[in-house]
């Protein structure tokens, strides 16, 4: 990043350097996040929110931009926010959703694990983290389809 | 294809940076700080309740574009604007211009953004950005956050450029289009300061300016009612650590880069009274980034209580005292 300070000579200009931020409260960030999936997680399989709902907190969205990027009624998302009501979106409506979160609409039905210092924990959240295990989704000509490649790092 | 002699540059705020980019292109002299200083951009805005955001927040730059369009205006250059409905046809017209050479700034959705980590792209219409080229089908960007020009598959740059919701970006391109034979530059910058004062000071909304300072001082009191449990909380206080200084403002929200712009304008125009403020400024954001410590302190150490907040809030309201006082200087000094 780039800071504007105050140079030897007294003027002010430019300087490239590492974010105060990152370099010390990253962990702190990454633990909330992990933790915060792991509630929805929780919510999720136990049939209290739906899938919609999961990502939807995750990537810190309000229910109404939502409904705007996603271009459906609120009065549906609201339905879709609920596990018994998300049974009745439509695929040309998960497609939506999915654009917006950015996954393929298959996540919107599943959610990949992948086992990573001792614990099992969401693909969405793991780029954070050096796991071993790398999970590639690629969409494909069928928006509907993706192929999902699980190969070890090395 | 990667277009002739265009040179990647990082700079501090994504807007600017663009601008300051193409104008350097097309062959004239000007740095970040003064685009940044002449274009009015800064601002204080504090949003209690909207319902695109799932939180209370505060910007501290003028509005998305309105960079492009103040600049227009003071110095008389022309930018070529295009937006769209149909995305085939928004990728054409960008694809068209690369091969006239032409780099292209365009407004995106930061979250498909996918050469930046998953974890820091955030849903943000308002990111600018260079397509300097197009390469086996990935685009050339250059994005003035980084150090290097990165590659973006052609999909996920049509969903940033035609990315729905608040402040939806439309397709939205522009390139420069004519540079004027002579700047006036006591003129733009007189004229930026001017409106930056305006801002600053007059602006008749009350949670923008001053009045939107006094108003985040007092409504950050509030702020643990908003939140889910403490650990929301203390992500959304080391947020305003992120929105200062983070967030591409060049430190102390923008305050450093527009002392800088004090700096050079009081040599470009002559009146020294423009560099006493401009360290005043430097101090002023000083104070600043004192608030963003003690907002990530509080807030990786879970002290949220009210007299934390307190605390934070008295911040706050001093920063408004001090900037108060700052900008009727300013404007006094200006006119």
């Amino acid at each position: 990043m780039i800071l504007y300070v105050e140079k030897d000579d007294g003027k002010y200009g430019p300087m490239q350097t590492g974010s105060f931020i990152s370099a010390n409260y990253m962990e702190d960030y990454l633990y909330k996040r992990r933790n915060l999936e792991l509630e929805l997680r929780e919510q999720l399989v136990t049939g209290h929110i739906s899938p919609v709902k999961y990502y939807m907190v995750l990537i810190d969205l309000s229910f109404s931009e939502l409904a705007a990027r996603a271009g459906i009624r609120k009065s549906r998302v609201r339905k879709h926010l609920d596990p018994v009501g998300f049974r009745d979106a439509t695929i040309d409506e998960l497609l939506k959703y999915s654009t917006v979160f950015n996954i393929p609409v298959s996540n919107l039905l599943q959610v990949l694990l992948v086992k990573d210092n001792g614990g099992f924990e969401s693909c969405f959240i793991l780029e954070s983290s050096a796991g071993k295990i790398s999970v590639d989704q690629a969409q494909t000509g069928n928006p509907c389809v993706v192929l999902t490649k699980i190969e070890e790092r090395f | 294809m990667i277009i002739q002699n265009f040179n990647h540059k990082m700079a501090a705020h994504c807007e600017s940076g663009t601008i300051t980019s193409l104008l350097n292109h097309g062959g004239l002299d000007i740095t970040e700080p003064l685009v940044f200083g002449i274009a009015s951009g800064i601002f204080f805005g504090y949003f209690h309740k909207m319902k695109s955001f799932v939180f209370p927040t505060f910007i501290v730059r003028n509005k998305p574009g309105q960079m492009r369009t103040n600049l227009e205006k003071r110095l008389s250059v022309r930018f070529k604007t295009y937006d769209f409905k149909d995305p085939v046809k928004g990728m054409q017209t960008l694809d068209q211009l690369l091969q006239r050479n032409i780099p292209t700034a365009a407004q995106v959705d930061f979250f498909y953004m996918d050469y930046v980590p998953s974890w820091e792209r955030v849903h943000i219409n308002v990111h600018f950005l260079v397509v300097a080229g197009k390469e086996e089908g990935k685009y050339i960007i250059s994005d003035a956050y980084f150090p290097k020009m990165a590659q973006l598959d052609g999909l996920s740059l049509e969903k940033g450029r035609f990315a729905a919701g608040n402040m939806s970006p439309k397709g939205f391109i522009f390139h420069l289009d004519k540079l004027p034979a002579e700047i006036d530059y006591n003129k733009a910058i007189t004229k930026g300061i001017k409106k930056a004062c305006f801002y600053m000071l007059k602006i008749p909304v009350p949670f923008l300016g001053i009045k939107g300072m006094r108003l985040f001082a007092r409504k950050v009191l509030e702020w643990p009612k908003f939140a889910r449990d403490t650990e929301h909380l203390s992500h959304e206080i080391m947020k305003i650590n992120i929105l200062l200084e983070d967030q591409g403002t060049g430190g102390a929200g923008f305050r450093f880069m527009y002392a800088t712009f004090l700096q050079q304008a009081a040599e470009m125009t002559g009146k020294p009274a423009l560099k006493e403020l401009s360290g005043e400024l430097m101090q002023i954001g000083d104070g600043w980034r004192e608030i963003s410590l003690f907002s990530a302190r509080i807030g990786k150490n879970r002290d949220l209580g009210p007299d934390k907040l307190k605390q934070l809030s008295e911040m706050i309201n001093d920063r408004a005292d001090v900037e108060e006082r700052f900008f009727k200087s300013l404007s006094k000094a200006i006119s």
